[in-house]
């Protein structure tokens, strides 16, 4: 089953038109998107490459993977100020952004992890997807929350705007409004029901960036280490 | 005859109007002797837009409220402004900033109980000022302010700044731009990659020590002109206090010493401010106060209170002075002492307000009467406690009841796609907590309001509807079974089962006071109804709106004072984008009418045609908007008709506005506006009533270096009055000038006026800063009016930062 997922995401960005290889053909190197906040610890990576700890204000480039480990999290800022990404502890995406003249199409393939999303209206022929080992969301303007669980179950919730699901086979599974969640397993099980007190206090978890400090005192002064916690 | 009287007192308020801007005392157009100048925030589109009025003295000021209306309305909305030592100021909400243009006018309430307009002579047709709304929708949008954000805390580890050139047309050159950081050039360090420009790491730590900061992004297009600058303030703090989760605050405290020389009189004048506000997660706390010695009890408050605590967009609650917003026929712009609070859970949502509008003002006992028969027939002449004041009735000066006000709106809905609300307001006047006054009313208003929209709000539908009741005279309390028994019955005039009335008044009594002031009358002419609908349509850059109006003549809400009755129409408006946004056309039309309930004596109709065109160019051209406005007015009734003749109303007002701004580079950066209004107005009625008027300004700001800054401004105004002619000039120079390392900046301004009014205003201001957060502000204000007065106002204001 692992494999089948990892399969799909491989040929997903392909499948929307995302190809990473053929982005920015004509030399451009603008970056998709930016890391505006970093707590405790967050890599990314080139494809292929090895992990390297990503800073603040680190510019991602188009196909580029980020992955955030335990009580860590990643603020990322779309560059043509479409939107926010939280991507809370242990999440790993990739960001694809498609650039043509002025317009960026993005998709943010999430493989794993919790991610709150504020996303700004989109002009019409603009697109904002994530894409889940098992379905595609399409956004103009919302806000919610993804989640991918280890079994690539997805839960996807809004507070604003609307949103198209198709499956990662193309087929159309409905329209997500502001205060429903949609649900869908990896057997393909998908049901829209109205957002559970659950629900709710998830996205507000996904919403906000509680993170805690511990200071060390050492004889060359303190030490902040600063980290994210799920808990209230 | 009475109208007779009415217009022959309107034509002795002209000829007043006339006598006084032909003496020197006297102020016409953009001229006051109560506003010395009006400052206006950033007029960009859907941005709430702060305006400032500067008065030259508050002394005789009571209130002031600012009328204001978007392009293509012909009504004005009004608020009233918050008094703080010599200035009063407003913020227009967001939803009403729109482009091309917002007129306005400001209503100064006189503590001698009479009031003037700012510009002087609006209700007599000088035209309101105009206001350029800069569509949002153009630099903005092209050069994308990334990191950081309006108003965030960062520690210096987190700081990075980053603007994407990424939607830039293709005439701007990212490599010219140039970022300041409080005025430093920091440029050298910017990094391009791609379209975007990134600073960050340590040596970008070392500029910022600290405390609020601003970034400054100056754009330059090909040729190395300046295309576009935008700024972003935020704050500079430690980690303990950056860190989501935890505690953040800040604070200001003010305190002001001044002394007002005026008309010979000369007042000192106390006043302290303290604002604070505090954030954990998504909470935030505010705490505001001001006290001034202006507060005393025979006048309505001027010292303002209130705690606020808010979660995200979820709840709100307010303790104090509070303005709820509720739907505008119900409760809008009304100042509330008391509890303001609302729960938005999506689905379901309530917002309530309680409070009091009206504090109780003793009046003030005139004269005593043994006996009615003594005394005139006059409406300040009441019955008194005769222990009290020794007599049964008197002629008194009329105090103010203290009136309370409870309002409640749930609704169904989260408002973006679909909201249904329910409004109940209360207000009603307290009968005890005066003596000597008159009328206490009481005030029911039920409304609903609706609203839905699809395709992301590009097709919106909104509505309301509200009936009221209302009592102008509660203090007799509800009519007694023994009077239903004397008027109701069959032997009596109104043949009415009593039984039937008295059940009637003990439902309706449980609501309102139920008594014979209690009104409308005739409720089946839908007198005391209001109601509106609204279509908008955002489709293929057009924004088209169309409306429906009805007010019935007695509609009235305690929660919203400036509300104009009377009056149904339509009204319709399109607003077009063009050419990526740099052509922007709008059109409005307007058709009214009065006399819903047939209460006059001829049916007026209100007839309004606006067009404008605004351009802005992206290339190094000046933006320009383009208005032009027509109002006709008539009612039918010919100036000839012997009879009628005084009630005719036929007129055409034509107006015309152009307004040019530029920023350019002429040795060093300057910024400039133009603006040029004519309005002409023929009356065709028996009275004659002709106006004209002319006004042009031209303004430039010159930024010479980072410690110098200088302003040059001319006004010309030409009017025609009735047949008077009045025109004259005034110019504006000044600068400011930073020295001692920044830490003082002085400024003054000299500001003659020449031709047929007269006028010196002389001002100087030093703003020293003490400490990292302490500042010492010293202001000189002088206003010589020659062979007339010399006023004169000394301040010192201390301001804490926290």
């Amino acid at each position: 089953m692992r494999a089948k997922n990892l399969i799909l995401i491989c040929i997903l960005p392909f499948l929307f038109g995302f190809q990473p290889g053929q982005i920015n053909s004509g030399g451009d190197d603008t970056p998709v998107a930016l890391v505006k906040k970093i707590v405790k610890d967050v890599t990314y990576r080139k494809s292929g490459s090895d992990w390297e700890e990503a800073k603040t204000g680190l510019p991602l480039r188009n196909g580029e993977e980020v992955r955030t480990g335990a009580k860590s999290l990643a603020l990322i800022l779309f560059t043509d100020g479409s939107g926010i990404l939280r991507v809370k502890e242990n999440a790993i995406l990739n960001i694809y952004g498609d650039k043509n003249a002025k317009k960026l199409n993005k998709n943010t393939v999430v493989n794993q992890g919790l991610i709150g999303f504020e996303v700004n209206k989109q002009s019409e022929d603009e697109e904002f997807k994530f894409t889940t080992p098992t379905a595609v969301a399409s956004i103009r303007g919302t806000a919610g929350f993804l989640e991918v669980d280890g079994e690539k179950n997805l839960t996807f919730s809004l507070e604003t705007g609307a949103a198209e699901l198709t499956s990662t086979s193309g087929q159309k599974l409905g329209t997500v409004t502001a205060g429903n969640t949609a649900r869908m397993d990896d057997k393909g099980n998908f049901n829209i029901t109205q957002s559970t007190e659950a629900d709710k206090a998830k996205g507000r978890q996904a919403r906000t960036l509680n993170t805690k400090k511990v200071t060390i005192m050492t004889n060359k002064g303190a030490v902040v280490i600063e980290y994210y916690s799920s808990e209230k | 005859m009475s109208r007779t009287k009415e217009l022959l007192n309107h034509y002795s308020a002209a000829k007043v109007f006339l006598i006084l801007f032909l003496t020197a005392t006297s102020v016409f157009a953009q001229i006051s002797n109560i506003v010395s100048g009006v400052s206006v925030g950033e007029a960009k589109e859907q941005t709430p837009l702060v305006i400032k009025a500067e008065l030259f003295s508050a002394d005789n000021v009571s209130t002031v409220q600012i009328a204001y209306k978007t392009f293509g309305q012909s009504e004005f909305k009004k608020a009233d402004m918050l008094i703080t030592g010599t200035t009063a100021a407003v913020t227009i909400p967001a939803e009403f900033v729109l482009p091309p243009l917002m007129e306005y006018y400001l209503i100064i309430n006189l503590k001698n109980g009479t009031a003037q307009t700012y510009p002087v002579g609006v209700q007599e047709g000088v035209p309101p000022v105009q206001i350029s709304i800069a569509s949002v929708s153009e630099k903005e949008k092209e050069i994308l302010f990334l990191s950081p954000s309006a108003g965030e805390y960062l520690t210096q580890q987190e700081l990075f700044i980053s603007i994407s050139f990424l939607k830039a047309p293709d005439n701007v050159d990212p490599a010219k731009t140039k970022i300041f950081v409080n005025n430093e050039d920091i440029s050298s360090l910017a990094v391009f990659t791609g379209d975007l420009l990134v600073l960050s790491g340590d040596n970008l730590s070392s500029k910022f020590t600290g405390g609020p900061a601003t970034v400054r992004v100056d754009v330059y297009d090909k040729d190395g002109k300046l295309y576009h600058s935008t700024s972003r303030s935020f704050q500079i703090t430690t980690a303990e206090f950056a860190a989501p989760g935890v505690w953040t605050y800040n604070g200001v405290l003010k305190g002001e010493s001044r002394s007002e020389a005026f008309n010979s009189q000369s007042t000192w004048y106390n006043n302290i401010g303290a604002d604070f506000n505090a954030a954990a997660g998504a909470w935030s706390f505010n705490a505001n106060g001001y006290l001034t010695s202006e507060e005393v009890s025979s006048r309505q408050p001027y010292n303002r209170y209130s705690l606020s605590a808010k979660a995200g967009d979820v709840f709100e609650l307010q303790l104090g002075d509070a303005y709820p917003r509720f739907p505008n026929l119900i409760l809008d712009g009304k100042r509330v002492r008391g509890l303001n609070t609302a729960l938005n859970l999506g689905f379901i949502n309530m917002q309530a307000a309680y409070g009091e509008t009206d504090r109780a003002i003793e009046g003030k006992f005139l004269q005593g009467y043994s006996a009615t028969s003594d005394a005139t027939l006059q409406s300040d002449v009441i019955a008194v406690n005769q222990s009290k004041y020794g007599f049964p009735y008197a002629q008194v000066e009329l105090g103010t009841f203290s009136r309370k006000l409870l309002a409640v709106r749930p609704s169904f809905g989260s408002g973006e796609n679909f909201q249904f609300g329910l409004s109940y307001l209360h207000a009603k006047d307290d009968v005890g907590s005066i003596d000597l006054g008159a009328r206490p009313a009481e005030n029911l208003v039920l409304g609903s309001d609706l609203m839905f929209a699809f395709d992301h709000q590009n097709i919106m539908f909104t509505s309301q509807a509200a009936v009221s009741l209302n009592n102008s005279d509660i203090s007799g309390g509800n009519i007694s079974d023994q009077q239903i028994d004397q008027i109701f019955g069959s032997n009596t005039n109104f043949n009415v089962d009593k039984d039937v009335v008295k059940k009637v008044r003990d439902i309706i009594g449980s609501f309102i006071t139920v008594n014979q002031y209690l009104g409308p009358w005739n409720p089946q002419e839908l007198a005391s109804v209001a109601a509106e609908a609204a279509l908008s349509l955002n489709y293929l850059n057009n924004n088209l709106r169309g409306s429906y109006i009805y007010r019935g003549n007695d509609f009235q809400s305690f929660g919203q004072s400036f509300l104009r009755t009377d009056v149904k129409g339509i009204n319709f408006t399109d607003r077009i984008r063009m050419i990526d946004n740099k052509l922007f056309i709008s059109f409005g039309y307007e058709d009214l009418q009065d006399n819903l309930q047939k209460t006059k004596i001829a049916t007026t109709t209100y007839k309004t045609v606006s067009a404008s065109v605004s351009i802005f160019p992206r290339a190094d051209f000046p933006n320009i908007t383009i208005g032009y406005t027509q109002n006709q007015n008539s009612n039918g009734i010919s100036k000839t008709d012997p009879t009628k003749q005084l009630y005719s109303v036929d007129d055409n007002t034509n107006r015309v506005m152009v307004q040019m701004s530029y920023d350019f580079n002429l040795y060093t950066k300057h910024s400039s506006s133009f603006s040029f209004s004519t309005s002409t107005k023929e009356d065709n009625s028996f009275l004659n009533l002709d106006t004209k008027f002319n006004t042009g300004s031209f303004n430039l700001t010159s930024y010479w270096n980072s410690k110098i800054t200088s302003f040059f401004g001319l006004v010309f105004s030409s009017s025609q009055l009735f047949g008077t002619d009045m025109s004259y000039f005034t110019l504006t120079m000044g600068g400011k000038y930073k020295m001692l390392e920044d830490k003082l900046q002085l400024s003054a301004l000299l500001s003659p006026s020449f031709g047929d009014f007269k006028r010196q205003a002389f001002e100087f201001t030093a703003d020293y800063n003490v400490l990292a957060n302490l500042n010492l502000i010293f202001q000189a204000r002088v206003f010589r009016i020659p062979d007339v007065a010399t006023n004169s106002i000394f301040g010192l204001t201390t301001r804490l930062t926290i």
